[in-house]
């Protein structure tokens, strides 16, 4: 059990990212990560309602009939963005205006639906809840990279904190929504290279251990 | 009863609806007076941010807030006695380049010197024209004289704050023409509205 959890935790992590392998989640991955602080909550806000929406969706799955199976995803998932939301005009309201409606829009990152009809449509609630957990994380992890080069690029700070001093020009396309093309789009190269160069090492170290076929070499 | 009938996909939707929707409404009927507390305070230290009343924290925005400013009837706007003279503040909305841009422009009751600014909401350009919510932007309205038509908010300045106050000028943010223009519109009809209600032409 504890190595099948593992596995899931990897697969969101690196082997299945939502943003590398998937493509899942890129709208938000361009709206919010001008910032790393908005990045950071979004990250947050996204992965507590897809783990807990893939728990809750699991875990009354027998329950679901077929015809309205979407609708009762969409329901569930709503239910815990809309807490999110809830709390944050609450609690924080600086950051829940900085953020507008894209916490509502949570909803609507495919990330949470993926997961749901992918995963835990199918599975036992507690590997559900790893699979939305990491699969958050790892959404909010390529977030976050992408959140630090656009901010430190484009304000000289990260988190708010000025790094560099005022020789430093602002790369004002850095805050604007094509820079987080361009570095989804390279984060996308690297890692398919990296992942794609591991496999042809893998298929010939494979190779190379199997023992030639009787006749071939004479 | 069959998971596929009618029935139980109605009654199963139903009940579904009302266990998730009924915490949601529980939790924001729990958090209204919150909610409205915050937005209170957003608007209220504003005001105190225009007029140039320095505060720490909710408590003690709320109480300079009580013992300061007065609204105007009709919601029209805020007074405030400050250093022995009558300022008036207003809230104006107008076009930004990419959403409206709303502010708390306050100055003296006959409109011939801002008290300051703040600005409530704006979507501008991060980093171009949203750097008009940042101090040294807004520090430079602060005492500033007005001219027949208002303040001039200068394209040709340095970009880095003019520290001025007679000429009636401030520096654009460098890169945002067009939205320094939409903020020099809206404060100038924000002067205009404080001169109709301060009895001045």
């Amino acid at each position: 059990m504890k190595g099948k959890s593992a596995k899931i935790l990897k697969d969101g992590l690196w082997a299945n990212n939502p943003i590398f392998v998937q493509v899942l989640g890129i709208c938000s991955t361009l709206a919010v990560t001008n910032n790393v602080r908005n990045t950071l909550i979004m990250a947050a806000g996204v992965t507590f309602a897809t783990a807990l929406g893939s728990l809750t969706l699991s875990a009354i799955k027998g329950l679901i009939p077929r015809k309205v199976r979407m609708i009762v995803q969409v329901l569930v998932l709503s239910f815990y963005v809309i807490l999110v939301d809830i709390v944050l005009r609450a609690y924080a309201p600086a950051v829940s205006k900085q953020l507008g409606p894209y916490v509502g829009l949570i909803i609507t990152n495919c990330i949470l639906m993926g997961r749901a009809e992918a995963f835990a449509a199918a599975n036992p609630p507690w590997p559900s809840f790893v699979d939305g957990l990491a699969n958050g994380l790892g959404y909010g992890l390529v977030l976050l990279c992408i959140a630090v080069v656009r901010e430190f690029l484009g304000f000289g700070s990260v988190l708010g904190i000025r790094l560099v001093g005022d020789w430093f020009t602002p790369w004002t396309i850095m805050i604007m929504a094509p820079s987080a093309f361009f570095l989804v789009a390279l984060a996308l190269w690297g890692a398919k290279s990296y992942n794609a160069r591991a496999e042809a090492r893998r298929k010939a170290a494979s190779a190379a251990a199997r023992p030639a076929p009787s006749g071939a070499a004479k | 009863m069959k998971k596929d009938s009618i029935a139980y996909v109605v009654a199963f939707t139903f009940v579904a609806c009302a266990a998730f929707i009924a915490p949601l409404a529980l939790a924001n009927e729990g958090t209204k007076g919150r909610v409205e507390a915050n937005r209170l305070f957003a608007s209220r230290s504003a005001v105190l941010r225009a007029f140039g009343v320095a505060y720490e924290g909710q408590a003690d925005a709320e109480a300079k807030y009580a013992s300061l400013v007065a609204e105007l009837p009709g919601g029209r706007g805020w007074r405030a006695e400050l250093d022995g003279a009558s300022y008036l503040a207003v809230k104006r909305s107008g076009a930004g380049l990419w959403g409206t841009i709303t502010m708390v422009v306050a100055a003296d009751a006959r409109g011939e010197r801002l008290r300051g600014l703040e600005i409530l909401d704006q979507q501008e350009t991060p980093g171009l024209g949203g750097r008009i919510d940042e101090a040294w932007f807004k520090e430079q309205f602060r005492g500033e004289r007005l001219g027949p038509a208002g303040v001039v908010v200068d394209q040709a300045g340095t970009g880095k704050g003019d520290p001025d106050r007679e000429n009636g000028r401030v520096d654009a943010v460098t890169g945002a023409s067009r939205t320094s223009g939409f903020v020099q519109a809206i404060v100038n009809a924000a002067v205009a509205e404080i001169r109709a209600a301060g009895g001045s032409k």
